[in-house]
């Protein structure tokens, strides 16, 4: 994923660049946590090889930045190219000027990013009825490079190759607010909603497989036609659990189009999704607080081997050795070593923790009428 | 007519054998070992490199051409067995399913990529051209023959004859396709499952490092070559069910003929971008996956004829039982 966030830090002050770092840092290891919960979900609980998140994560972002280009140009009353570098300007000085319009908007790209997400979510469970874990896999794969080849053609939805410009920060007010508010301030802000919203989707995610549902969902994973023979409906199974995870991985894709102010179609290539299977696989399948840590720990190898990061902290990579190369053969003989020397991750898996019910049975049998 | 045809006719013969070139390894060691080989793609960049550098230093003339193929074959089939062996077969004797199989080898696909990506960066090679450029022979409308296609034919129907002939007359070939019909039984009737296992990777590999050493005097050849090829090496190989031999030849020349007629005739009618060309292969997988995950794989004749003669009265029963169910 690369960072092409809009403003630059400020010359020579160090903190404002250690906290332009951490902001970084931090949205983009949200992000993640988000899409590798999501992926979790599907893959390590119900064992669909979602290998097509890269795709819903677009679906997101597009939808944020559509929305966003559409509206906010109709108000500001631009008429010209809707995604170029002039109508970016535009949004940007609409956005400070109008901060309770672009929070709005942000609020509505995650409602409605979300709800697109689920919708191709509930297509994705069509195939997924179908087809056994590899063909699968290669199929929403597919569907991924699909779709990108589609929005890098098609020029009238979203910018074509160059993509969409100026998708601005919900907080860009803040800096408008008082003269000496840095513009950090405004990152700070961004970075303390993605990680509540990650936080959100963790809790929810750990409720949902502590539930009985996620005992069905293991089920299906580990045989479906047992659970289809105990009278699960591992059908419906499939395509809630695939919408659920769909759904978050659009939002997170809202996220980033917020976060990086601009979507270029580039951006979503099938490493993304490669990238997010290396940090359930390390973190641990089927263990949410597993998929997390993994995101943690590949966000930070993510970051701190771009030499843009290294030189922040004042190191100044010199070998002829591209670090992005280095990189990418880490992360994927992390893959190759995670399944041959630790498949279980990190974290293993535990069994389902139902909660107890808040009134214990024994109170129900004495009349149900109190609860101590 | 012919005018407008000629290109998209002549693409898909040289597009078509490449793309069959690299599907048939794609397809032998899923069939034999079971694993949907993600890296199969960096083979050919492996052996596109191997040619790069062979014409580049001894030039592509009688003996020094012929050895630029056989280096390109033998570098490729050592990383496909090198590959296996430090990857897939410890997997294999933990009893890694297909899908872990995948991820693996798309873990490995990303070391060989980026191993090649550091050795063309230190070389100066990020995009380079193999010194020799095709002749045209011939030409036809707007299209023109060129030597490559007559060279690639040929190795094409070499090959497919030496594959038929291995996989039908010989006691190795008979090894191979008992494996890929029961693993267990075929051990234990004494068939040596390793050295076949291993036969299969380097014949896989060095096919998928002749298409690259032909991909080397058709394109530049960048790191990422193979990479880009990828999903459409997988569509070929899916039209086969990632299983059919002649059904991985027919795959590739049908996803070529598909897109390179395709793109030509939607452009012609209706002005359609030939930026939505890569759309045409991956459609082919989503709808090969979803309509007959099976492919070619077991279709006769004699299916097809019959699935179209009962078309009509299958429609017929179909919309008999949608009308019972609602009344």
């Amino acid at each position: 994923m690369n960072e092409r966030a809009g403003s630059a830090p400020p010359e020579g002050e160090t903190l404002a660049d250690l906290l332009f770092l951490f902001t970084s840092i931090a949205t983009i290891f949200g992000i993640y946590a988000i899409l590798a919960i999501s992926l979790n979900l599907e893959f390590g609980y119900a064992g669909q090889p979602n290998l097509g998140k890269v795709f819903f994560y677009s679906v997101g972002a597009y939808v944020a930045g559509i929305l966003v280009a559409h509206v906010v140009s109709g108000l500001a009353g631009w008429s010209g190219e809707l995604f170029g570098a002039p109508a970016a300007r535009v949004r940007f000085e609409y956005a400070v000027a109008n901060p309770g319009v672009i929070f709005g908007l942000f609020l509505a790209a995650l409602v409605l990013g979300g709800l697109a997400g689920g919708a191709f979510g509930y297509l994705a469970s069509f195939p997924a009825l179908r087809l056994r874990g590899d063909f699968l896999a290669i199929t929403l794969i597919a569907v991924g490079e699909v779709s990108r080849v589609f929005v890098h053609a098609y020029e009238p939805l979203a910018g074509g190759a160059i993509g969409i410009l100026g998708v601005p920060n919900p907080f860009v007010w803040i800096t408008s607010l008082g003269p000496d508010i840095p513009v950090t301030a405004q990152r700070l802000a961004y970075t303390g909603v993605v990680l509540g919203i990650a936080v959100v989707c963790l809790l929810y995610a750990e409720r949902l497989s502590n539930a009985p549902f996620g005992r069905l969902l293991k089920a299906v994973r580990d045989d479906e036609l047992v659970a289809d023979v105990l009278g699960k409906r591992t059908r419906r199974v499939k395509g809630t659990v695939l919408v659920i995870g769909s759904a978050m991985a659009a939002v997170a894709g809202v996220l980033y189009a917020f976060h990086a102010q601009s979507i270029v179609a580039g951006d979503y290539i099938p490493q993304v999704t490669f990238l997010v299977l290396a940090m359930v696989l390390l973190g641990g399948a089927a263990n949410h607080r597993g998929a997390v840590i993994g995101a943690l720990v590949l966000t930070l190898v993510d970051r701190f081997t771009q030499p843009a990061t290294l030189a922040i902290a004042g190191i100044f990579w010199s070998s002829p050795v591209d670090l992005n190369y280095l990189r990418y053969i880490g992360i994927g003989l992390m893959l190759i070593l995670v399944l041959m020397f630790r498949p279980e991750g990190i974290i293993p898996e535990r069994p389902v923790k139902t909660p107890r019910p808040a009134a214990p049975a024994a109170a129900a049998m004495d009349g149900g009428t109190e609860t101590p | 007519m012919v005018d407008f045809l000629a290109r998209p006719a002549l693409d898909t013969i040289l597009l078509g054998s490449l793309y069959t070139m690299m599907a048939l390894g794609l397809t032998l060691t899923y069939k034999v070992t079971k694993i949907p080989n993600f890296a199969h793609a960096e083979y050919v960049t492996i052996g596109a490199y191997a040619t790069v550098v062979m014409v580049n230093r001894f030039g592509f003339v009688g003996v020094a051409g012929v050895l630029a193929v056989v280096v390109s074959f033998l570098a490729a089939a050592g990383v496909a067995l090198g590959v296996d062996e430090l990857v897939f077969k410890p997997l294999f004797r933990r009893g890694a399913s297909p899908l872990h199989m995948l991820v693996a080898s798309i873990g490995a696909g990303l070391v060989l990529r980026y191993i090649v990506f550091i050795g063309a960066d230190l070389g100066n090679l990020l995009s380079e051209k193999a010194n020799l450029s095709a002749k045209t022979v011939w030409v036809i409308g707007n299209g023109s023959v060129s030597t490559l296609h007559l060279t690639i034919v040929p190795t094409v129907a070499g090959i497919v004859i030496v594959l038929h002939v291995l996989f039908v007359g010989t006691r190795v070939g008979k090894g191979m396709r008992a494996m890929a019909s029961n693993f267990d039984l075929a051990r234990v009737s004494g068939i040596n499952t390793t050295f076949i296992r291993r036969l299969t990777w380097i014949l896989a590999g060095g096919l998928a490092g002749v298409a690259g050493a032909f991909w080397a005097i058709h394109n530049p050849v960048t790191p990422e070559l193979g990479w880009r090829a990828l999903l459409w090496i997988f569509a070929a190989s899916i039209l086969a069910g990632l299983t059919s031999f002649y059904g991985t030849i027919a795959g590739g020349y049908i996803v070529a003929a598909a897109e390179n007629f395709g793109i030509s005739l939607l452009n012609r009618a209706y002005g359609v971008d030939v930026g939505y060309k890569p759309m045409i292969a991956l459609a082919i997988i989503v709808a090969v996956f979803l309509i007959r995950p099976t492919g070619f794989a077991g279709l006769t004749v004699r299916d097809v004829v019959e699935g179209f003669r009962s078309l009509p009265s299958r429609v017929r029963e179909r919309a008999r039982r949608l009308r019972a169910s609602r009344g």
